[in-house]
């Protein structure tokens, strides 16, 4: 899934100045699984920033809605009376989310109210890790499973570096080292061969390197 | 086209190796590089220089070209973290222009370790990929993408392992595919437990490795325990024993310290030369070039 976080009250004040009426509008796919952007989230949104904005002597009256996800037109459409009557929308969706809501509601001005982080999962409670960077040609099946990309701190597709450790990666104490992982995970499925030869350069062009992309299905068009 | 450099010439001999470290700071003025140049003497086959391991200093590949004037050979390092295939290629293009015969291909430090942690990186090929880059083109004259090189490139290509890594069997596999894409030299990361050093070197030569690529290990004089301390806290590649730093410690004051810094350093090398498959040492003096002098002279070498 998506993982975000929330921006700070003042953070958000800062981007929010001189708009008398808010939409603070939820997201309720990946952003509600991470305990970001969901109803619960809104509602916590919502009263810090009534009561920050009646303190700083800027009352901002605010309204507060879920929809099922901002990043699927279809769903929009169910805000759109609500944004109608509101002077702004803080979205608490992803930045797709924030960015298909400007899209559609042209006149509006909308805002991020989550700092989007990356694709990972649900670790532990409260605790989610990024586990792949949408680079459009995964890897996955010559590494064990485990991203080179996105977990080695180098992407490193060639072993580990100089910096590796069994328990840590060289940048940070609290994160593995991915090639510890991977070179594990090989050997326990009896695949160390895959590593051993030379991987090529990879071709980024299908990753973000390449400029923002679209998939085209044509078999759905019809 | 065969490399033809001094350290090549050394490589293909049998005389133990010598080779140090140059740090270019961030210095325009030349007079620290003429102070590092005058710390290498015809003892030294040839000075590495290095590639912003710790934030920014002068480009590795001027620094190469500047010391090649002052009459030392330079090891051109170059890391990946900072330039994609095409600026490494179009470098190093460059450097055979201005007369560069030694490559020592990195990864390099993360970003996050020098000065400037906000930075993006590129790491757009490894050090794997890079090696056999220069390979492809020196003995294929082409670039990654196919191009052809006109004229000859006589590289000798090095990287860096480091002993101390584990799992062995990973470490060893890392290492037998920066030989397989051609590394004619491998120097090491510093080498404080000669017993654990002589493990690896066992295993390597289980893979024929020091057959392929002349060894160099590395040898890092330190100056104090607080120096070992804050070297071995900030970066996971080095691995000072806990006795080292005791040591040091002991020998009293700053100035004493340093002394039994050498005196480490000198013991170390007087170990290594007994190591069978090690073709020489790396000092890695970057930053302290003056002490390279001194660290010889205490190896009696």
């Amino acid at each position: 899934m998506i993982v975000a976080q929330r921006k700070t009250v003042p953070e958000l004040m800062e981007i929010l100045q001189g708009h008398p009426r808010l939409l603070v509008l939820g997201c309720g796919t990946c952003v509600t699984v991470c305990l970001a952007g969901g109803e619960r989230e809104v509602s916590i949104i919502a009263s810090a920033i009534r009561m920050a904005s009646r303190l700083r002597g800027q009352p901002i009256q605010v309204e507060e809605l879920t929809i099922e996800r901002q990043c699927d037109n279809v769903f929009l459409e169910q805000a759109a009376e609500a944004i109608e009557r509101n002077s702004a929308v803080l979205s608490l969706g992803c930045g797709a989310g924030v960015q298909a809501l400007a899209e559609r509601y042209a006149q509006k001005p909308v805002y991020a109210g989550l700092d989007t982080a990356f694709l990972g999962i649900l670790e532990e409670r409260g605790i989610w890790t990024e586990k792949c960077s949408s680079c459009g040609a995964c890897v996955l099946h010559d590494f064990g499973g485990v991203c080179p990309i996105t977990r080695c701190a180098k992407h490193l597709l060639n072993g580990p570096c100089g910096g590796s450790r069994p328990d840590r990666c060289e940048v940070r104490p609290d994160r593995e080292c991915a090639w510890q992982l991977i070179y594990q995970r090989l050997k326990d499925i009896g695949q160390l061969d895959r590593i051993k030869k030379i991987a090529p350069p990879k071709d980024w062009s299908t990753s973000l390197d390449g400029g923002c992309r679209t998939i085209i299905r044509e078999d759905h068009r019809i | 086209m065969k490399p033809t450099s001094r350290l090549a010439t050394k490589i293909d001999g049998k005389d133990f190796i010598i080779t140090a470290e140059y740090l270019p700071p961030a210095a325009v003025n030349g007079a620290a590089m003429d102070a590092a140049a005058g710390s290498f003497d015809d003892r030294i086959a040839a000075v590495n220089v290095a590639d912003n391991p710790h934030g920014i200093g002068v480009s590795s590949l001027a620094a190469s070209v500047m010391l090649s004037r002052a009459g030392v050979e330079p090891v051109y390092q170059i890391v990946t973290r900072d330039r994609n295939r095409i600026a490494l290629q179009s470098d190093l293009l460059g450097a055979v222009c201005l007369g560069i015969q030694n490559v020592l291909c990195l990864s390099g430090y993360h970003q996050a370790l020098t000065g400037c942690p906000e930075s993006a990186h590129v790491y757009d090929i490894d050090s794997v990929q890079l090696v056999a880059a220069v390979n492809a083109m020196q003995h294929e004259q082409r670039l990654i993408d196919g191009t052809e090189i006109k004229g000859e490139i006589s590289f000798l290509t090095g990287s860096v392992a480091n002993p101390y890594l584990e799992p062995l069997e990973l470490n060893i596999l890392r290492l037998t595919k920066k030989v397989q894409a051609g590394s004619r030299f491998i120097q090491t990361q510093a080498v404080f437990d000669t017993e654990r050093f002589d493990q690896w070197l066992s295993a390597a030569d289980g893979e024929a490795i020091p057959a392929m690529t002349a060894i160099l290990a590395g040898v890092l004089p330190l100056t104090s325990a607080d120096e070992a301390e804050r070297l071995r806290e900030t970066y996971t590649d080095h691995h000072i024993p806990d006795e080292v730093i005791q040591r040091l410690r002991a020998a009293g004051d700053g100035a004493s310290q340093a002394k039994e810094g050498l005196a480490i350093g000198a013991e170390i090398i007087r170990k290594l030369k007994n190591c069978k498959g090690l073709r020489g040492i790396h000092i890695l003096s970057g930053g302290k070039e003056s002490l390279v002098g001194d660290l010889l002279a205490a190896a009696g070498l």
